[in-house]
C-alpha cells in the first residue's frame, strides 16, 4: 500500500526545528572530524585523477571545444559530477547502514527528533560532503590557473543546490532498497549514465537524434549548464529555469523522503 | 498528577491485523508497571505507542498528561526510553553517546556534561568512559542504554525487555537498579516475557495475549485470585487421565491439564495430601503458584510459547 502522507506531524518553532536538524548534521560532522584527513583525501583524490586523465590527458587531443580549450570546457562538469557522486553515495550507503543495521534513526527518534529532521539533517550532511569536494578541487585547480575569477563563488552555490538534489535522491533510493546490492541499480542505471550524457564530457548538442532534449530530464544537465555558464560561457536567463527545475525537484524529493522515512521508522 | 499513563481502547493495526486490540490501563506515579506476555503478544507495540515510536491506530493515549497522538514530541523529550534494540552509535565512545543524545534532546552542553558524568558513575561505567561501542559487552551496552535514556532527567522510564539476553548477574543488577530508581525518581514501565522479572519487580502487571489484556493487577493478587495458594503438579499416564480428573472434580478441586500432567490449584485451607490420596502419580511437585500458572490458566499455553 502506498502512503502519501506522513503518519503524524507536530509543529514546533522553526528555531527549535533547525536546532534539531543541526544535531543530526553535527553527529555526522563529528564522525567526519575524527578521520578528516583520510575522508578529505578520499573525496578529493578521485576527481583530481579524472581531471588529470580526462581533462589534461585525453583533452590534449582536442584542440578546442565550443571555442575554449577542453580543460576549460570540462572543469565545470567535473566539479558537478564528482560532487554528485559523493553526495549520492554518502546519502545511500551511509544512510542504508544507519537505517537498517545500526538502527540509528530509530534510536534518534526516541528523543525530541522526528523523521523530518533526520531527513533534512542527513541531506544537508551529504550535501556538505559533496560541496567540500567541489571546494577542495576548485582550490587545487586554482593552482593550475583553472579558477581565477570571483564567479567560482556563485558556481559553488549552484554545486550546493545540485548536491542537495542528489542527496535527496540518494536518501529516497535508500528507503526503497532491501540490501546494499540493490543500490547498484540506480547507480549504474541512472547516476553513471547521467555523469556521461549531461553535457559533461561533450556538449549535449552532439547527442544523436532528439536525445539532446531527452538529456534535459537529467538534473545534472542543468547543474552543468549553470556552472559552465558562470565559469566560462557566461550568464544567460535560461539559467533561472535550470535553477527552478532543480529547486522544484528538491522540494518534491524532500517531501517524498520525509513520508517514506517516517513510514519506515514509525510504522 | 497521579496518573502517568492512561490508555483507553488503544489499537495498533498493521494491514488488517490488530496487534494491539483495544486495551485499557492506567499507570500511577511511583509504581513499576509491567506488560507481561509471550513474544508477539503486542507488548512492544503498546510500549512503542507510549513512548512515541509508533503511531496510534485507534483509541486515546495520555502520557504524563499529554495526548500521545498530538504532543509526542514533548512526551519524547520528557520521558526516558530504553528500547530493546539499543541503537547505540557505534562510531562514538560511551561518553560521546551520552552527549549526542543530550544534543538530540536540545540540552545545553554545560548542563549535559556533568549529568553525563553522573550517569556514568551511577551505571558504573566510569572505567569505560572513552571506549568505543563495539568494545562493550552486552551488559555494558545495556547499562549505557539505560544511562542514555536518563540523560534528560525523565519523569518516567520505559524499558522494552530490559534484561532479555543478559547474563543472570547483570539481570540481577538491573533489577536492583530499577528498584532503586523507583524509590528515587518514580515511575517505571517495562515489558517482559520473564515471569520472575514481573513477579519480583512489578507492583502491577497487565498480562497480554494476542493484543488483549487477559488480567491486570498486582502479581501476588493475580496469583491468589486466579490460581490459589499452592500448585500440585502430578504426572500421570494418559489412559488414567480421565479417571483422575473425574475424582478431582467430585472433590471440588480446581485443576488444569498441561500435557501429560495435571496441575491442581489449591486454595487456602485445601490440603495437598487429599490430592495425593485421589491421584496416583510417580512424579509429584508441590510448589508455590506463579504468574506462569496464571498465564497458563488464562491463555491455555505457556508464557515462553513452548507447546504444552
Amino acid at each position: 500500500m502506498i502512503k502519501w502522507k506522513e503518519p503524524r506531524t507536530e509543529k514546533i518553532p522553526l528555531t527549535q526545528k533547525w536546532a534539531l536538524i543541526y544535531q543530526i548534521w553535527n553527529r555526522n560532522f563529528l564522525q567526519f572530524k575524527r578521520f578528516w584527513v583520510i575522508s578529505l583525501l578520499w573525496i578529493l583524490i578521485e576527481p583530481l585523477f579524472i581531471l588529470g586523465a580526462i581533462g589534461y590527458g585525453l583533452g590534449s587531443f582536442v584542440s578546442t571545444i565550443n571555442g575554449v580549450s577542453y580543460i576549460v570546457f570540462f572543469f565545470p562538469a567535473l566539479i558537478c559530477t564528482s560532487s554528485m557522486f559523493i553526495s549520492y553515495f554518502v546519502s545511500t550507503y551511509d544512510n542504508f547502514s544507519k537505517l537498517n543495521f545500526q538502527k540509528l534513526f530509530t534510536s534518534q527518534m526516541t528523543t525530541a527528533i522526528e523523521p523530518q529532521e533526520i531527513v533534512l539533517g542527513e541531506i544537508l550532511w551529504a550535501t556538505t560532503k559533496g560541496a567540500m569536494s567541489a571546494v577542495g578541487v576548485s582550490v587545487i585547480a586554482s593552482f593550475f590557473g583553472l579558477v581565477d575569477s570571483w564567479r567560482i563563488f556563485p558556481a559553488l552555490g549552484v554545486i550546493v543546490i545540485s548536491c542537495l538534489f542528489f542527496s535527496c535522491f540518494g536518501l529516497l533510493i535508500t528507503t526503497f532498497v532491501k540490501n546494499y546490492d540493490q543500490i547498484i541499480y540506480p547507480s549504474s542505471g541512472l547516476i553513471i549514465p547521467m555523469s556521461l550524457f549531461s553535457g559533461t564530457y561533450f556538449p549535449i548538442e552532439n547527442l544523436p537524434f532528439g536525445l539532446k532534449y531527452f538529456a534535459y530530464i537529467f538534473p545534472l544537465t542543468h547543474s552543468v549548464r549553470m556552472v559552465r555558464g558562470l565559469l566560462s560561457t557566461g550568464f544567460d536567463y535560461w539559467m533561472i529555469l535550470n535553477l527552478a527545475y532543480l529547486l522544484i525537484l528538491i522540494y518534491i524529493l524532500i517531501k517524498w523522503c520525509s513520508i517514506r522515512l517516517a513510514n519506515k521508522i514509525l510504522n | 498528577m497521579k496518573t502517568i499513563v492512561e490508555a483507553k481502547g488503544i489499537v495498533k493495526r498493521y494491514g488488517e491485523k490488530n496487534v494491539v486490540d483495544g486495551i485499557d490501563f492506567e499507570v500511577s506515579r511511583g509504581e513499576i508497571f509491567g506488560l507481561l506476555g509471550p513474544n508477539g503478544a503486542g507488548k512492544s507495540s503498546v510500549m512503542k505507542m507510549m513512548y512515541g515510536a509508533s503511531a496510534i491506530s485507534e483509541g486515546e493515549l495520555f502520557v504524563i498528561g499529554l495526548n500521545a497522538k498530538k504532543n509526542f514530541r514533548e512526551i519524547k523529550s520528557r520521558v526516558g526510553v530504553i528500547p530493546q534494540e539499543d541503537g547505540l552509535d557505534e562510531e562514538f565512545t560511551v561518553f560521546e553517546n551520552l552527549m549526542l543524545y543530550a544534543g538530540y534532546q536540545l540540552i545545553d552542553k554545560n548542563v549535559a556534561r556533568p549529568r553525563a558524568e553522573d550517569l556514568l558513575r551511577l551505571m558504573h561505567l566510569e572505567d569505560h568512559r572513552d571506549k568505543f561501542i563495539p568494545e562493550l559487552s552486552g551488559g555494558l551496552r545495556r547499562r549505557l542504554t539505560i544511562a542514555r535514556g536518563m540523560i534528560n532527567n525523565p519523569e518516567v522510564l520505559f524499558l522494552d525487555e530490559p534484561t532479555a539476553g543478559l547474563d543472570p548477574d547483570i539481570r540481577l543488577w538491573v533489577w536492583e537498579f530499577l528498584e532503586k530508581i523507583r524509590a528515587e525518581m518514580g515511575t517505571v514501565v517495562l515489558t517482559t516475557h520473564y515471569m520472575e522479572e514481573a513477579e519480583r519487580l512489578c507492583d502491577r502487571v497487565a498480562i497480554l495475549e494476542n493484543g488483549k489484556i487477559l488480567a491486570l493487577g498486582a502479581p501476588a493478587q493475580l496469583i491468589l485470585s486466579k490460581i490459589g495458594a499452592e500448585v500440585v503438579e502430578l504426572k500421570v499416564e494418559q489412559k488414567d487421565l480421565g479417571y483422575y480428573l473425574e475424582r478431582l472434580k467430585e472433590n471440588n478441586f480446581r485443576y488444569q491439564v498441561v500435557g501429560s500432567s495435571i496441575n491442581v490449584h489449591l486454595d487456602e485451607g485445601q490440603n495437598n495430601q487429599d490430592v495425593l490420596s485421589l491421584v496416583f502419580s510417580r512424579q509429584v511437585t508441590i510448589r508455590r503458584p506463579n504468574l506462569n500458572d496464571v498465564f497458563l490458566r488464562l491463555a491455555g499455553h505457556n508464557l515462553r510459547g513452548e507447546p504444552v
